[in-house]
């Protein structure tokens, strides 16, 4: 399947901060989840794509455009819901709707307004004078009506309810099934990278560690409880305590204590979670 | 929502598992012929697992026969044939069996003293115990 976003060594230096180079292809009917600790780069990476922000080197190609170009118009099938939003908070969500409605063609009143409904909005308050969660509340319910075919959502669920997650889960799911699209997702919380993600592309200090298919990335450690531990270190061993050893290569950790008469005497996958904590160390 | 539990932890692939457990389902005629069921994102929302994996079990399924899709009308139950139905209702007993040998193999149990342990069980619901 061709992609729809393609990222080829996109390089760009802040500060004393780089990114990169990083690259990515994004394949339509898919979440993919941008993971990685605090300052790794993923809200810069999102402003590129955006073409928010210039690269220093590489390339961002999206639906066969270059981002970087003067023609904007590839920006009809993207919708942006930033971390931060800027130049908002003097505007009630009334004149918000009215001037971002105008701008997409396909935007979809009915579901706006069943968002606005579920999630309580008063749309006759200033933005700026809402509480976080309630903007960013607002803020999804500017952003899935757009309709467009990719999604890209920094943080959207930081601030909110459990309640609210939930329902904002429901919809994201509801809309990725009306018709062929894609999310790209940063999250923080791992519930929305279990419920939500196929991929998972995770950064750190602004590299690019892997690019996972979950169930792949699931697949490849385990956790083994044994009766004695060896003392050299095991074929994939991550980390050991007490009688229990982490690999990172199951296969070989196998086979290893079945050459050498090693009894295992339990073993278990281990969660999204933990193996994202060993990938960010 | 469906009752698939999924084990983690267990060696046989997540889509086998997925699948097996949705065969039993339609087997066992708890999900009948025109059911609808999820969509592949809304199951993989559910179960927690990526859409590579949900789509290639129901793709299975659907060369099975278990399963159909409608165009722009979701997936459903199939009928499927009572043969079909016979087949992994005995799938799924030979499987339990082939367990509960596996397990008195491992204590050494000879044919003759498994097949006692299996009468007396089968004696003893006979009982109603």
């Amino acid at each position: 399947m061709p992609s729809w976003i393609e990222i080829n060594g996109l390089q760009k230096s802040l500060d004393d901060f780089q990114l990169g180079p990083i690259s990515l292809a994004i394949e339509p009917g898919t979440i993919t989840a941008l993971v990685g600790n605090n300052g790794s780069g993923k809200s810069t990476l999102l402003k590129l794509v955006m073409n928010l922000a210039n690269a220093d080197a590489g390339t961002i190609e999206v639906f066969g455009e270059t981002a970087a170009g003067k023609d904007e118009s590839w920006k009809q099938k993207l919708a942006f819901h930033p971390q931060k939003i800027i130049g908002w908070d003097a505007y009630t969500g009334t004149t918000l709707k009215e001037m971002i409605s105008s701008l997409y063609g396909e935007w979809d009143e009915a579901l706006f307004e069943r968002m606005v409904g579920l999630f309580d909005i008063p749309l006759d308050k200033r933005f700026g004078k809402l509480s976080q969660g309630m903007q960013q509340k607002l803020s999804l319910a500017l952003a899935l009506p757009r309709n467009t075919e990719v999604l890209i959502l920094d943080e959207p669920t930081a601030f909110l309810d459990i309640p609210s997650k939930r329902h904002f889960m429901d919809l994201l799911i509801d809309w990725m099934d009306a018709k062929e699209r894609a999310v790209i997702i940063t999250s923080h919380q791992t519930d929305d990278l279990r419920k939500l993600a196929d991929y998972i592309f995770v950064m750190r200090d602004g590299k690019a560690i892997g690019h996972y298919e979950k169930e792949a990335l699931l697949e490849s450690y385990r956790r083994y409880w044994l009766d004695r531990l060896p003392d050299g270190s095991v074929p994939g061993e991550m980390s050991r305590d007490r009688q229990q050893i982490i690999s990172g290569d199951p296969a070989a950790t196998e086979h290893y204590f079945a050459v050498q008469n090693i009894t295992v005497i339990d073993h278990a996958a281990l969660d999204l979670e933990e193996i994202i904590d060993l990938l960010l160390k | 929502m469906l009752p698939i539990r999924l084990s983690k932890e267990s060696r046989e692939p997540i889509y086998h598992q997925i699948e097996k457990q949705l065969k039993a389902l339609i087997a066992g005629g708890h999900l009948t012929a025109g059911t609808p069921l999820p969509s592949i994102r809304a199951l993989s929302k559910d179960l927690e697992i990526s859409v590579i994996t949900i789509r290639r079990a129901y793709q299975d399924l659907e060369a099975q026969g278990f399963i159909e899709t409608a165009h722009g009308k979701g997936t459903y139950v199939a009928e499927i044939k009572d043969v079909l139905k016979q087949e992994v209702k005995t799938a799924s007993v030979s499987e339990s069996f082939e367990r509960a040998i596996e397990t008195a193999r491992s204590y050494d149990y000879s044919d003759e003293e498994m097949t006692a342990i299996f009468h007396a069980i089968l004696e003893k619901r006979k009982k109603g115990e």
